[in-house]
């Protein structure tokens, strides 16, 4: 019947504070008093409670062999332990959380991918102090003024001027 | 323009140095195509060399190795005389008032030349700085895009930390609650114990109030009226001789 020791991962509040994105915030704080709670009351109650001072009740009760059966009962219980019904739903949470994860992970890299394909067409263009009319239009598609749609100067709606 | 660029690559393909420095485009040989895929030269920022303001630099060049130092002017003027003598050209009124035009162009080009082309390159900076902050800006944002997407990476990265502290509380509560069963079974069995000695506790006390009372009421019943006259009158002699007895020793 001596309690055994929890096997508990030590989590790094500080390192993971930082993780946190900021619209989270309030969700890990929330998260963080919970905890602090639960461990507050793990360490208030100690890991075995007082012993039953058996000798002492034997000398005291008159009734022979009361104690004795108390005590053989006692000592033959077994206190059944708390079914543990969470962990299973929290690993289904995780093995969900990651492949959310991975999903976004791929379309974080797809994105930085297209960020970085537009940073090298700006640092790769011509400087501007050397281009022309055909290297800007051919720089920046948009710039193009089209003369078939729109024959007469400035050759884009008034609206766009 | 056109004729000056045939005179000019003449004088590339004669002789390879390189003669106007600014018409780059211009100095390259004609007719060769290896160089489609080099990358375009700047564009010049001046005109090409010309003397006297009209003249290209290029005309003395290609007639320098025939003639000499003079034999360009030799040619410009032996030109005018020729034109001249057999009145292909002929100075009449129009010259004088051409002549007068030029003057007046010339002087406003040399008067306020200058001003107006600070004025277009100021207008043409403008613009181009304008382009370059925006681009600037667009550069500088993809950047921090980039970086928050890493960022936001990393911190995906460190949900297994949540996942750790969710099973650490659920094992902490189990923990807990195991403890408080193992807590409430002492209590329990204690109390019961404890019950037993105060209930015994009792029985012993009430036994033994029991027991006065009994001892007391049969002593009481016990005694016979014959008795209790004796006694009082036991009593009441006893009480003479302890009333003589202090009178005695008050009076001594």
């Amino acid at each position: 019947m001596a309690g055994r020791r929890v096997a508990l991962k030590s989590v790094d509040w500080l390192a993971f504070a930082e993780r946190v994105p900021p619209n989270q915030r309030s969700m890990f704080n929330a998260l963080k008093t919970r905890s602090d709670a639960i461990a507050a009351k793990l360490n208030s109650l100690p890991e075995a409670p007082a012993a039953i001072d058996w000798s002492v009740y034997r000398s005291t009760v008159a009734k022979a062999g009361m104690v004795d059966e108390f005590e053989k009962k006692f000592k033959a219980l077994v206190i059944p332990e708390p079914t543990d019904t969470q962990t299973s739903a929290i690993n289904a949470q995780q093995a969900e959380s990651n492949k959310s994860a991975s999903v976004y992970i791929e379309g974080s890299k797809a994105r930085i991918a297209q960020y970085e394909q537009e940073l090298d067409k700006f640092k790769n263009m011509i400087p501007f102090d050397q281009m022309t009319i055909e290297d800007l239009n051919d720089t920046f598609p948009e710039t193009k003024l089209d003369k078939v749609k729109y024959p007469y100067w400035p050759h884009k709606p008034i609206a766009d001027l | 323009m056109l004729s000056r660029l045939v005179i000019v690559s003449a004088a590339g393909l004669k002789s390879s140095s390189p003669l106007g420095a600014g018409l780059v485009q211009a100095s390259r040989s004609l007719h060769t195509s290896s160089q489609s895929l080099a990358p375009v030269p700047a564009l010049p920022e001046k005109g090409g060399k010309v003397r006297h303001g009209i003249f290209p630099d290029e005309i003395f060049q290609l007639l320098y190795p025939k003639t000499g130092v003079t034999g360009p002017y030799m040619l410009g003027t032996g030109l005018l005389l020729y034109m001249l003598s057999k009145e292909i050209y002929v100075i009449n009124h129009e010259t004088f008032a051409a002549a007068s035009i030029g003057a007046v162009i010339i002087y406003g080009v040399k008067k306020f030349g200058p001003s107006v082309a600070a004025f277009a390159d100021k207008l043409n900076e403008e613009k181009v700085s304008k382009a370059q902050e925006v681009k600037d800006v667009a550069v500088a944002s993809l950047a921090q895009a980039v970086e928050d997407e890493k960022k936001e990476q990393w911190r995906a990265e460190g949900r297994s930390m949540l996942f750790d502290a969710k099973r650490n509380n659920v094992a902490m509560l189990l923990e807990t609650n195991f403890r408080e069963r193992l807590h409430m079974v002492t209590n329990e069995v204690k109390r019961r114990l404890d019950y037993q000695v105060a209930l015994q506790n009792l029985h012993i006390r009430m036994e033994q109030e029991h027991m006065i009372n009994w001892v007391e009421k049969n002593v009481i019943s016990s005694i016979t009226p014959q008795q209790e006259k004796e006694s009082i009158a036991k009593c009441i002699t006893d009480l003479n001789a302890l009333a003589k007895a202090t009178q005695a020793t008050a009076v001594a």
